[in-house]
């Protein structure tokens, strides 16, 4: 059951698609019964989700004073078992690329993604538990928008490691999962995608992916980077397309961008600060009391926290260089509306799961109280206190994604100097040194700020 | 509650069950046997193209037509082979492939590539200071390469729900290092279909 059925076939061999869909399951009297009988054990469990959480609370404050290194000791010093793997392996990841382990961040990455895809299948056994328990008592299995992500920063990963062809893959399969979900509108996604192919020269095809981008954009009402207007300008002229080039030229009402030559016969660096941290998941608890017998019921739901970063925009300049010519930052992704958005989506399931819970528990208590009183209020007490909401996620993520592009002209040992805008901290500068920039070669750097504070905690 | 109890220890017994099924088991397998796990591209892939690529290669004209006129073997380099498929292919165990394949027919020679290339050199540099004269090889005596071969590997994906249709599309080109003429293209083309579980414990 663990391993894919594969056939190989004759590629002269004409074959049609069977339609995918999922099995319905009923949980049947016996396991009904069994889980019942289990259910103290699985209590006593599931008390690891809660030693997990505060160990993410650490790992928050460790980011906040910018010591990632810090943070990965924590996190790997926590033994962490089978169903918190994937949201583990997603921290390593990200901890990881904040302190330039990029080879190591992929395999941590890519270990998440496979993992991901495995828990796609539906697990009997989980559902089972989380219908007895609550939800954290399944593995977690990353919402889309974050497994969307795990492609995205490999594939930034191996550009900044100049593994064109390696990002590469990572945006093809990226656009086939997005393909998968075509409702599903991530422009920042599809920005990368097309960062990657202009990486690799690709004009045609990174043009399709900054028009996928702009129509993202448009479709979730956000505003167009400008960034994003220029290449699609100068690849439409670049490659011909007259009517719509002529269209984003009336469009935008863009003055200058730079031209394709432009690209061509200079360096490029692209520099991305993901700022902030993305906020954080609570439970909710709606707690009442029966008036006949004077049971216990409790439903938990998670809730997002509002969080705002500091840092409002990033300024890069070539040292010595004057200042009329430092390239601004842009906002490309606002990462919260995606996290809020995946709950809200989740949400029904979310409240039918808990509805259906409080049904199986209290069932399992008036059983218990009929055989014995006294184990009846213990199970009670038992239920009451596990259910928890699900209050998981990749909170390593950062809030935002400033991404600004400078030119270079072909030179050695280059510095760079990165500003952050809004931070009080004196720290929030950077400088990058011995940049060799050549003609027609672009640079992906990238840097992390996470200070944040937390504006709103009640749901 | 004693009526509960065969239901419990058996419940036990299940659980301690799977545990013990959870071990590491180890089968040494022949190398040219096909175990295809997860779908994705593997050594079966890596060798079933070579050996096809190459046999194809050595059985057409331009082999023939360049030792009767040269009277030697023509001396093969690999240029890049690009992975432009949508996974991580091991391009490197790919070409090691190609280049046994080749080497092995006695029909064609190899040159070192370029990476290869720089590691002599600088040995030779090492041995001109180091080396006795006897011994010591002498920089400006390396074979050129008659032929580069290159190459793409290509993929197109096919998914509905949980069955995925995978076509990959491999390239080589042997090009003539004289006169960029392209003397010949192989192509192998593999097909799978990948189902993927639809449960897990």
């Amino acid at each position: 059951m663990g391993h894919p059925l594969i056939r190989r076939i004759d590629v002269s061999r004409v074959s049609t698609n069977q339609k995918g869909g999922f099995r319905r399951f009923g949980l049947s009297s016996f396991l009904s019964r069994l889980f019942e009988l289990l259910l103290p054990v699985i209590f006593i469990s599931a008390s690891g989700c809660v030693s997990y959480t505060l160990n993410k609370a650490e790992i928050e404050q460790l980011l906040l004073a910018q010591q990632p290194e810090l943070a990965l000791e924590q996190l790997e010093s926590k033994k962490v078992n089978g169903r918190n793997r994937a949201v583990y392996l997603l921290d390593k990841g990200m901890l990881q690329r904040m302190q330039g382990d990029l080879a190591g961040s992929n395999k941590s990455l890519e270990e998440a993604k496979q993992l991901g895809t495995q828990l796609s299948a539906v697990s009997f056994r989980e559902q089972s538990t989380a219908m007895s328990v609550n939800d954290a008592m399944r593995s977690y299995l990353p919402p889309l928008f974050e497994r969307t992500l795990i492609y995205c920063f490999k594939a930034i990963n191996y550009l900044e490691l100049q593994q064109g062809d390696a990002a590469r893959v990572e945006v093809l399969q990226l656009d086939e999962l997005l393909k998968q979900n075509d409702g599903f509108y991530f422009p920042f996604a599809r920005y990368v995608s097309g960062l990657v192919f202009d990486f690799n020269n690709e004009p045609d095809n990174a043009l399709i992916a900054y028009r996928k981008a702009y129509e993202a954009y448009l479709e979730r009402l956000k505003p167009v980077p400008v960034l994003l207007k220029q290449d699609l300008l100068r690849l439409t002229d670049y490659l011909s397309l007259r009517n719509e080039h002529q269209k984003y030229v009336k469009t935008f009402k863009l003055a200058t961008w730079p031209r394709q030559v432009d690209v061509r016969d200079n360096g490029a660096v692209v520099m991305m600060v993901f700022n902030g941290l993305i906020p954080r998941k609570h439970s909710q608890e709606i707690n009442s009391q029966s008036f006949n017998d004077g049971q216990l019921y409790r439903i938990a739901v998670p809730y997002y926290e509002k969080r705002t970063a500091l840092v409002r925009s990033a300024q890069v300049r070539v040292a010595g260089s004057p200042l009329n010519t430092q390239a601004l930052s842009e906002n490309f992704a606002q990462l919260d509306d995606f996290a809020e958005a995946a709950l809200t989506e989740d949400m029904p399931k979310i409240i039918g799961r808990a509805v259906a819970r409080v049904a199986v528990k209290n069932t399992a208590v008036n059983k218990a109280v009929d055989e014995n009183p006294l184990l009846g209020i213990v199970l009670n007490i038992a239920t009451f206190v596990s259910e928890q909401a699900d209050t998981r996620g990749w909170y390593t993520l950062p809030q935002e994604i400033l991404i600004s592009r400078t030119i270079l002209e072909p030179s050695v040992d280059q510095t760079l100097e990165l500003d952050l805008h809004g931070s009080g901290n004196p720290g929030a500068r950077k400088n990058w040194t011995n940049i060799h920039s050549r003609k027609g070669q672009m640079q992906v750097l990238s840097w992390y700020w996470s200070e944040s504070i937390v504006t709103h905690r009640t749901p | 509650m004693r009526t509960r109890l065969p239901v419990v220890l058996f419940c036990l017994f299940g659980l301690s069950t799977l545990q013990l099924g959870c071990s590491t088991s180890v089968d040494r397998i022949a190398v040219d046997e096909v175990t295809d796990l997860s779908g994705d591209w593997n050594d079966t892939d890596s060798r079933l193209v070579s050996e096809e690529m190459i046999r194809d290669a050595l059985s057409r004209p331009w082999l023939g037509r360049f030792t009767a006129k040269y009277g030697k073997p023509p001396a093969v380099i690999v240029g890049e082979v690009r992975n432009l498929s949508h996974e991580h292919v091991n391009v490197g165990t790919f070409v090691g492939d190609m280049e046994r394949e080749l080497i092995n027919s006695g029909e064609v020679e190899f040159v070192a590539s370029r990476s290869e290339r720089d590691e002599v050199r600088d040995e030779r540099r090492d041995q001109e200071l180091h080396s006795s004269s006897a011994t010591a090889k002498a920089m400006g005596q390396e074979t050129g390469a008659d032929f580069m071969l290159k190459g793409t590997i290509n993929s197109i994906l096919d998914t509905e729900g949980k069955t995925q249709v995978r076509y990959y599309q491999i390239d080589l080109t042997l090009i003539s290092m004289a006169d960029n003429r392209k003397l010949w293209v192989g192509q192998k083309k593999i097909k799978k279909v990948v189902k993927k579980p639809g449960l897990r414990w």
